[in-house]
């Protein structure tokens, strides 16, 4: 078995790269440009993210628009019938 | 750096209760709210009711009407309480209310009181340089309680105009000659 032993050594033995493998790799990977399809996808990411907060912020808008006016038209309702309440007093006071 | 802090704080309060300052009479009857069947609270200062502004429709009648009635109008502070029983509430609760409404620069311009219902009704207007700028209505019953104060310019016509609008009912006052 001895020579199966050294067979495996020497495959499995450590051999290291040659001179300026790690800066070739590197480099290959930084000159790597994002395909057309990623970017794309990105900005439609991005596109949409602004819609939806848009969108999102105008029917939050709209809506306390909405809340506003109903408290204003009911707070206009409570004082008309107070004050049409106060007349109605002095008009049958009056007769 | 320091001795600015106080200043800072100062600055910091006096901006913080410019919104508040609106309101001319303070009522605080939180407490009656637990007593009552059904209560309203509004506080709508002047940015609110400028921003309802933009809601209200100019086609549609009575929104019309309210929206040309709140143009320059500083806000609109509200609380009514409706109890089922009588007694829920005494006199004691409105003095702080009346204490203020007894200062110079308020006038009572009206002041009805039912015996049989036991309602007492008055509205008072706040002046300054002979201009109106603010109403208060005190409403009281037995089982009825409601604080109104309008701050602004109100012209007290218009907001009875209303009647026959909103829901109201229609009263007809003979004009005094």
């Amino acid at each position: 078995m001895d020579w199966l032993e050294q067979e495996l050594k020497n495959s499995l033995a450590r051999v290291d790269p040659p001179a300026g493998f790690s800066g070739r790799v590197l480099d290959r990977v930084g000159r790597r440009q994002p395909s057309p399809c990623r970017a794309h996808s990105r900005w439609l990411a991005a596109a949409a993210a602004v819609i939806v907060i848009t969108g999102g912020a105008a029917a939050w808008r709209e809506h306390q628009g909405q809340v506003a006016k109903e408290q204003v038209m009911l707070a206009f309702r409570i004082a008309a019938v107070k004050v049409n309440h106060i007349q109605a007093h002095i008009q049958e006071s009056a007769r | 750096m320091t001795a600015l802090r106080p200043l800072a704080v100062v600055a910091a309060a006096v901006l913080l209760s410019a919104p508040l300052s609106a309101q001319q009479l303070k009522f605080n009857l939180d407490y009656l709210a637990a007593k009552a069947s059904d209560s309203v609270d509004l506080s709508l200062n002047g940015a609110t009711l400028q921003f309802a502004a933009r809601f209200l429709s100019s086609k549609d009648a009575d929104e019309s009407k309210v929206k040309k009635m709140i143009a320059s109008l500083e806000g609109i502070y509200i609380r009514t309480f409706e109890f089922k029983n009588p007694g829920a509430w005494t006199p004691a609760d409105l003095e702080g209310v009346r204490r203020q409404l007894r200062g110079s620069e308020w006038s009572r311009i009206v002041g009805v009181k039912s015996g049989e219902e036991g309602e007492n009704a008055e509205i008072y207007v706040r002046s300054q340089d002979k201009k109106i700028d603010g109403v208060a209505i005190l409403v009281s019953s037995p089982k009825e309680l409601t604080i109104v104060n309008i701050v602004g310019p109100v012209d007290l016509d218009s907001l009875a105009s209303l009647g026959g609008h909103l829901g109201i009912p229609k009263v007809d006052i003979p004009k005094h000659k």
